[in-house]
């Protein structure tokens, strides 16, 4: 059933007579409009109540490990042992109310978040009262196993949320405690398997674009904490390949839509941008390649294989994707499926040639990001969009104000080249808003 | 459908209650049973934001004696038990470890830190000592308001007398039972500036 939210149902309402009166709208059909909302739409609902109850049950879950983190000398130890059971008890006493009386979003979500963080807070109220050592990868993997389960069975975004951060606060917990954290490809797996469902089920859904960008950021941060760096220069083409997957992904799932309606698309551009920026620096190319392979103690003897590996997996499902989303008139996703290429190219550059070729690789992605800047431009200009417009500007900007301290200009060259550029930002969004208003006074 | 959920939620919420029991009675079974070591220490006050405030336990020895070719293929931070016993003043001293659980003797599970040398500056030599290992059970739990007054007190005290935790080690596990400054707990001298 199709949700309405009341206030538009209510204009609607008020509306119908109206076109009645005007002759737009039969009697017969007006009564079929009616009977339509009336029976095929439910009042959807309101966003406030939704976030009003997630960040309510949000604080009372961490007031309640704060009242505990408090220490009451006072109770006793059995005392304390009963007690640190009766935050997953409530947390599990809301969880069966949302299931038996099929609750609506809100309740699934306060019960999801607040039963998450019960489970926590019980696990550290008996470390607390037994005093138990330091081990942070081992008490939020326990709590990250023990929640699971409650993102499926409750439908709840927030467990899912908090298991992401979980298992991302574990990756870096057990790098730095075990040096090793390949655990998190497994745990990251039910977590995928959940956002596979929701995009087939709800693709356009709120919950399911959060849930995409909640993945998406776990999945950037965790892949540059687990993978074993010791080959360096490695992270170049994995992540290259990720970011590119990413935004690809976007244009095959949500076609054409942008920003916030397009998580995938969005991690993908702003990731590739400050990827192609950081690859400007001649530096990033120093000592990479499997000559510099790294040794000590907290490298493993099969990192290398594991982050081949790894790197493997991500060119896969680039490949795939860009398969999936190639379009030969489409110059924006040639240039986003192209970016591994490059990537991959000046990595065996930079290993194969030394540090005497780290100018030349830099160069290279220099004039990637001047094209990928211009390319959005002109994008924006041609679609009048000025969300891309403005995107391929800053990337443009960033490049030109960088370089140009880089190269230690005069202050007459500088000041002409900020001036120009300024001046091209006002006119181009000038242009393209009056373009915009024009099409929309014409439509 | 509802059904299946209501079931699988039940086992979930079974095993959530379960593990914390199970880490009730396995601790509270090593408080009872666990053979008693007083570990000398010397407190610091740090805080954890999930556990609240603790007393952070800094002990005076975490050095094994042994052979530098007994420490040939010991990676940093590889599991290790670490074999404990009472020594002539009342206080635990390491004498031992091994890569393999011990069969007789009390020992606790730590992971290795790093070879313990000492540097010769006549002869331009080093000579190994031993190994370091990570003494786990360092954090003592009490009142937000009472962990900072309470490092003062027990610092103050380790200048002339002795610091130490009651620790209970059984099957490799160990725990603290209590931490004692100028003969007296630490929460009872807390206490007591309370008053």
């Amino acid at each position: 059933m199709r949700k309405v939210a009341q206030k538009n149902m209510l204009w609607l309402k008020k509306e119908l007579p109206v076109l009645e009166a005007e002759g737009l709208l039969t009697p017969a059909s007006r009564h079929d409009i009616e009977r339509y909302y009336a029976e095929k739409t439910e009042s959807g609902l309101h966003w406030a109540i939704v976030v009003f109850a997630v960040f309510g049950s949000l604080l009372i879950g961490s007031g309640i490990i704060l009242l505990f983190a408090h220490n009451w000398d006072e109770l006793t130890r059995p005392t304390r042992a009963v007690l640190s059971f009766l935050p997953v008890i409530i947390g599990a006493i809301l969880s069966i109310l949302a299931l038996v009386k099929n609750g609506g979003t809100a309740l699934r979500e306060s019960a999801g978040i607040f039963h998450s963080l019960a489970v926590g807070g019980s696990i550290a109220l008996i470390g607390q009262t037994y005093h138990l050592p330091s081990n942070a990868p081992g008490f939020m993997l326990s709590w990250a196993l023990l929640i699971l389960p409650l993102q499926f069975l409750l439908s709840s975004t927030g467990a899912f949320l908090i298991y992401l951060a979980l298992i991302c606060g574990w990756s870096g917990a057990a790098q730095y405690e075990y040096a090793q954290a390949a655990g998190f490809w497994l745990l990251l797996l039910p977590a995928l398997g959940k956002l596979w469902a929701m995009l087939k089920i709800k693709r356009n859904a709120p919950d399911t674009l959060v849930s995409f960008f909640g993945i998406m950021l776990t999945l950037l941060i965790s892949t540059g904490i687990v993978f074993e760096r010791t080959v360096p220069g490695l992270w170049i083409v994995a992540y290259s390949a990720l970011l590119s997957c990413t935004a690809l992904l976007g244009l095959r799932l949500y076609g054409d839509r942008e920003g916030w309606s397009n998580p995938p698309k969005l991690v993908g551009l702003i990731g590739i941008g400050v990827l192609a920026y950081l690859f400007t620096w001649s530096d990033m190319w120093r000592d990479i390649g499997w000559h510099n392979v790294r040794n000590g103690w907290q490298y493993k003897p099969w990192g290398s294989s594991f982050d081949i590996a790894i790197t493997l997996l991500f060119i896969g499902g680039w490949l795939t994707a860009a398969v999936k989303a190639f379009r030969r008139d489409s110059s924006e996703t040639i240039t986003l499926a192209a970016f591994p290429i490059i990537g991959i190219i000046c990595f065996f550059t930079g290993a194969l040639g030394g540090n005497e070729t780290n100018t030349l690789t830099a160069l290279f992605f220099n004039v990637f990001m001047f094209f990928y800047g211009i390319m959005y431009i002109v994008i924006g200009c041609r679609n009048t969009k000025l969300r891309q417009l403005n995107g391929g500007m800053a990337v443009l900007a960033v490049l030109l104000v960088t370089r140009f301290f880089d190269q230690d200009f005069g202050f007459l060259a500088r000041g002409s080249v900020f001036i120009l550029l300024g001046a091209c930002f006002l006119i181009v969004n000038l242009i393209t808003a009056r373009r915009k208003k024009n099409m929309e006074d014409a439509s | 459908m509802k059904t299946v959920y209501l079931s699988a939620l039940t086992l979930l919420i079974i095993t959530q209650l379960a593990i914390p029991y199970r880490m009730i009675r396995s601790h509270e079974r090593i408080l009872s049973e666990g053979a008693l070591f007083r570990f000398q220490t010397r407190p610091i006050d740090p805080a954890d934001p999930f556990q609240g405030r603790y007393v952070r336990l800094r002990y005076k020895s975490s050095s094994i004696k042994c052979k530098a070719e007994e420490i040939e293929g010991l990676r940093r931070k590889d599991p290790v038990y670490a074999l404990v016993i009472e020594n002539d003043a009342g206080f635990a001293e390491l004498t031992g470890w091994s890569r393999k659980k011990p069969t007789e003797g009390t020992y606790f599970k730590t992971r290795y830190r790093y070879v313990d040398t000492t540097w010769h500056k006549e002869s331009s030599t080093r000579t190994t000592n031993g190994i370091r290992v990570d003494i786990s059970f360092d954090r003592f739990y009490m009142d937000e308001a009472k962990a900072p007054r309470a490092e003062t007190l027990a610092f103050e005290s380790t200048r002339n007398s002795n610091c130490w935790a009651n620790v209970r080690i059984l099957n490799g596990n160990a725990l603290i039972e209590d931490v004692f400054a100028e003969g007296k707990s630490l929460r009872e001298l807390a206490a007591k500036k309370d008053e």
